[in-house]
């Protein structure tokens, strides 16, 4: 009987690692099978790799990898193929709706935001669970099944937030933030610390989490970055300068008992605004010493659906209309086509941010107030 | 004349579950030998067959196995569990009955010696 020596066992071991065998099971039953042959057929003088990998050759047909693979197929349900189909078909149509949704939204082109939606929704709903159910068999250890468990959630949770974002839909900065964190603070060190234990994924894991740490980073300091401080700070100060300006108007002379109604609403409507960003119903004065961030932002949901901020709108633009119909003069009509009033009430939310409702309205009534002065005292 | 692969493909499950039914304890080589030997060389199981079957079985909780260590080595022991005991008789019936099928169905006439 031959007798195999510890560096012939090496030998064959990584051989069959390197085929591309990964199961560790796997790979003991064909070390064996082969140190088995190896012990019975060959003669103390012949050549070991030679005799080694004609042995090897018999195994397979195309590769060695393809015993691992029936494995794998055996192991996972009987529709693995139909499973491997959904998974490559979501993947591909996630990757095409989402590259012609962005090029859509570039271009301002009507269907932007049905193609993103559809594509990062099939990405993270489809695609994503579709391949952490196929990889979780493959997965051996329990902490293996857990990295790919996390790593497929803060995929999905990662994408679905940049939809948030492109959408403006609330919560996206509390799922970009979840995801980033739990990325950090449990898929990384997970990550490392299992793949580091095992001497053949030793560099690669190494090196995949260098990558992840800096995508993390990268992640985190644009979030950081956005929105600048300074363009915030900008136009804070450029709105309170035109509320400055109105009140200017307002006080030549007093206004009339319809006017007296829009700017009521007017405030009302501000006021709610203001309240959601700043947690104040007015900028108040001396409000550049107090470190105070208008941010821009969405409206939130006094104007979603029939919110408060919704039936105010209509009351605005109805009384606005009654305004300008009892007005002789058409120049000193409030135009209202291009302003907040143009827009459906209940879409004000989906399209508007908070700033530009505030200097929407605030342009408002600049121009009641203009109409008012020269009722007043009309303009030679 | 040594039995083309798609003949076995369908078998192998029996083939291992009834070989493990006679014997306590195998190991993945001893198989292969065993079925060479009461075939007289007429059965050939393949590596890349017969260890997707056994992690297979080993899955649907027919076998248990056990691992021994020999220095650098592992060799891994399968042993049939009490529901591989069930189904390896299910499957001898079956197969036997199918048999009988056939000979019926291809008008063989058995052998007289």
């Amino acid at each position: 009987m031959y007798c195999i020596t510890d560096e012939q066992i090496e030998y064959i071991l990584s051989d069959i690692r390197r085929n591309g065998v990964d199961m560790e099971d796997l790979q003991y039953n064909l070390l064996d099978h082969i140190c088995c042959i190896i012990e019975q057929e060959l003669k103390e003088n012949d050549d070991f790799e030679r005799f080694y990998h004609a042995t090897l050759r018999r195994f397979y047909r195309r590769d060695l990898r393809e015993i691992e693979e029936e494995t794998i197929n055996l192991l996972t349900f009987k529709n693995y193929y139909a499973m491997r189909k959904v998974l490559i078909a979501s993947g591909v149509f996630s990757v095409f709706a989402f590259v012609t949704g962005s090029a859509f939204k570039f271009m301002y082109w009507p269907g932007a935001s049905m193609l993103l939606t559809l594509g990062i929704g099939s990405f993270s709903l489809l695609f994503l669970p579709l391949l952490f159910i196929l990889k979780a068999r493959e997965a051996k250890a329990a902490a293996d099944k857990f990295v790919v468990a996390v790593g497929t959630a803060v995929g999905a949770l990662f994408s679905m937030a940049i939809l948030f974002i492109v959408q403006h839909w609330p919560g996206a900065n509390m799922m970009l933030f979840s995801a980033i964190g739990i990325a950090a603070f449990i898929l990384l060190p997970v990550y490392f610390f299992t793949g580091i234990r095992r001497p053949e994924t030793r560099l690669n894991t190494i090196i995949m989490s260098i990558i992840l740490v800096g995508i993390i980073g990268l992640q985190f300091t644009m979030v950081r970055l956005r929105p600048s401080a300074s363009q915030t700070w900008i136009r804070m100060v450029t709105y309170a300068q035109d509320e400055e300006l109105l009140r200017k108007m307002q006080a030549t002379h007093p206004p009339g008992k319809q006017a007296a109604e829009i700017n009521e609403i007017s405030d009302q409507l501000k006021g709610f605004v203001l309240q959601r960003s700043i947690g104040m119903d007015s900028i108040p004065p001396g409000f550049d010493k107090m470190g105070l961030h208008l941010n821009e932002g969405n409206l939130g949901k006094e104007f979603d659906n029939n919110g408060n901020g919704v039936q105010l709108l209509v009351r605005l633009r109805n009384a606005v209309n009654t305004y300008n119909a009892a007005l002789n003069n058409e120049a000193l009509k409030i135009p209202v086509n291009n302003s907040v009033l143009a827009t459906d009430p209940a879409m004000t939310g989906a399209l508007y941010s908070n700033l530009s409702v505030l200097s929407s309205i605030n342009q408002l009534q600049r121009y009641l107030a203009l109409a008012e002065n020269n009722k007043a005292a009309p303009a030679q | 004349m040594i039995f083309s692969s798609e003949l076995i493909k369908g078998t192998l499950k029996t083939i291992v579950l009834k070989l493990l039914a006679d014997n306590s304890k195998m190991y993945g080589y001893e198989i292969t030998q065993r079925v060479k030997d009461l075939t007289k060389d007429r059965i050939q199981l393949t590596e890349g067959a017969l260890y997707p079957t056994l992690h297979a079985l080993e899955e649907e909780g027919l076998v248990t196995t056990e691992l021994e260590y020999n220095g650098k080595r592992a060799r891994k022991y399968y042993r049939l569990s009490p529901s591989g005991k069930k189904r390896s008789r299910e499957r001898v019936t079956e197969f036997s009955d199918f048999v009988e099928t056939m000979k019926l169905l291809l008008d063989i006439q058995p052998k007289t010696t």
